[in-house]
């Protein structure tokens, strides 16, 4: 028995595959799917999640959305997902500093949330995939 | 018959407005790349988005219910309407203004989004009650929340018992429908009762307003999307159609001009063969 997964973004379809658990980080805390799960709906946070297939171990990173589990399918809506393999660090540190010069020199309100959303991005990701390359190394 | 001159001005002229409308469709070939791309990406975000909101509809009782399910007893409507904010796109505009025209009795509001979406409101004396650029570049998310807000303040407020958007759907390049969609009271279809129990983290209470108000925030970007990738494509076409049409004017009167040249040089051969015969005679 095996989970069937789906990650979308409103960008594209990050993921579509059969996964034996997955863990993710919820508003009420931390949860893993195993299959078989009771049909679920609730609210994804800012994190790390991880899936497990065969033995191997992917890590993602997710900002917020909604999950929803229904009979063995797992549903995943998130704002943004990446692969931490897939996340360049070089890139995401510059993001990071782009967002701290513009939150610096703001020019509007809007500005500043917009900057404030795309610096936590940069450093979720760098999170996950720092702790993803001290996991490998 | 037209002089040489004023024949060759009118080639200079034709070959103007092919340049200018060929850079356009150029232009709008580009955008409209990215546009549809976009405007494709985000479509299985929303249908999934629609299905869990569905789903979700079966499970709870009528006492849960959002206020975003219930019609209010009131008869107005609030509705959206999307355009350009530029013309010079075929009949995308037109179309548009049939829908709205259309719009049956009864109190209406208007929300607009582009200047010819604001033009055709105010030209035919409707209550507009806000309006937004639309740009010229691809929309962002942005745009969508002052619209939601208006958008609950009226139906939240129950001043208006439907909110409906009309919109330019991208079917095609060459084929962009208007389409005058509800997007408030949320329609549910009773279709099936879904087996099971299901688990809500937190309280339905809680969860259900949160994911009705993405799926609204996520039709009005998705419809925004459509309309920005039906511009670009009417755009476009509209462009070949303007070069096709001034390359063909260009060659008719490169004919004359050709023809009228070598009248006056034929002429001009006579009057000096002429003028020799009568010279020997």
């Amino acid at each position: 028995m095996k989970l069937f997964l789906e990650i979308i973004t409103p960008i594209k379809i990050v993921l579509q595959e059969e996964v034996d658990e997955i863990t993710i980080p919820t508003s009420e805390g931390e949860i893993s799917i195993l299959p078989n799960h009771v049909n679920l709906l609730t609210k994804i946070t800012p994190g790390e999640m991880v899936i497990k297939h065969n033995g191997k171990i992917e890590p993602f990173a997710v900002l917020g959305g909604f999950l929803e589990v229904i009979n063995n399918r797992v549903n995943i809506l998130a704002d943004h997902a990446i692969r931490a393999s897939d996340i360049e660090i070089a890139k995401a540190q510059e993001a990071e500093e782009r967002a701290r010069h513009a939150m610096r020199n703001k020019q509007s309100e809007n500005d500043f949330r917009l900057a404030d959303a795309d610096l936590k991005k940069a450093l979720l990701e760098l999170k996950v995939a720092r702790r993803h390359r001290s996991v490998k190394s | 018959m037209a002089t040489l001159i004023t024949l060759k001005r009118r080639i200079r002229t034709a070959r103007n407005v092919s340049k200018t409308t060929k850079a356009m469709q150029m232009i709008s070939a580009s955008k409209l790349k990215r546009a549809q791309e976009r405007a494709v990406a985000s479509k299985p975000y929303v249908e999934r988005l629609e299905i869990i909101s569905k789903n979700l509809s079966h499970k709870i009782d009528n006492i849960e219910q959002s206020d975003y399910m219930k019609k209010p007893d009131v008869n107005a409507k609030l509705i959206v309407v999307m355009s350009p904010d530029k013309g010079l796109c075929g009949g995308l505009i037109t179309n548009l203004t049939r829908e709205v025209l259309r719009a049956d009795s009864g109190k209406l509001y208007f929300i607009t989004v582009g200047k010819k979406a604001e033009s055709i409101v105010t030209s035919t004396g409707k209550d507009l009650i806000a309006s937004f650029p639309f740009g010229s570049s691809l929309p962002l998310y942005d745009t969508v929340y002052p619209i939601q807000n208006i958008i609950d303040e009226y139906f939240l407020g129950k001043k208006v018992s439907e909110v409906q958007i009309i919109t330019t759907k991208f079917v095609s390049v060459f084929s962009q429908n208007v389409q005058n969609t509800t997007l408030l009271p949320i329609n549910i279809e009773m279709e099936q009762k879904s087996s099971g129990v299901t688990l809500f983290e937190p309280v339905v209470d809680e969860i259900l307003p949160d994911i009705l108000q993405h799926y609204i925030e996520m039709l009005i970007y998705q419809n925004l999307l459509e309309s920005y990738a039906s511009e670009q494509a009417a755009r476009m076409i509209a462009m070949k159609n303007a070069t096709d049409n001034a390359l063909d004017i260009i060659d008719a009167l490169q004919l004359e001009y050709n023809k009228t040249r070598q009248e006056k040089i034929t002429n001009e051969l006579l009057d000096i063969g002429g003028g020799l015969q009568k010279a020997y005679a």
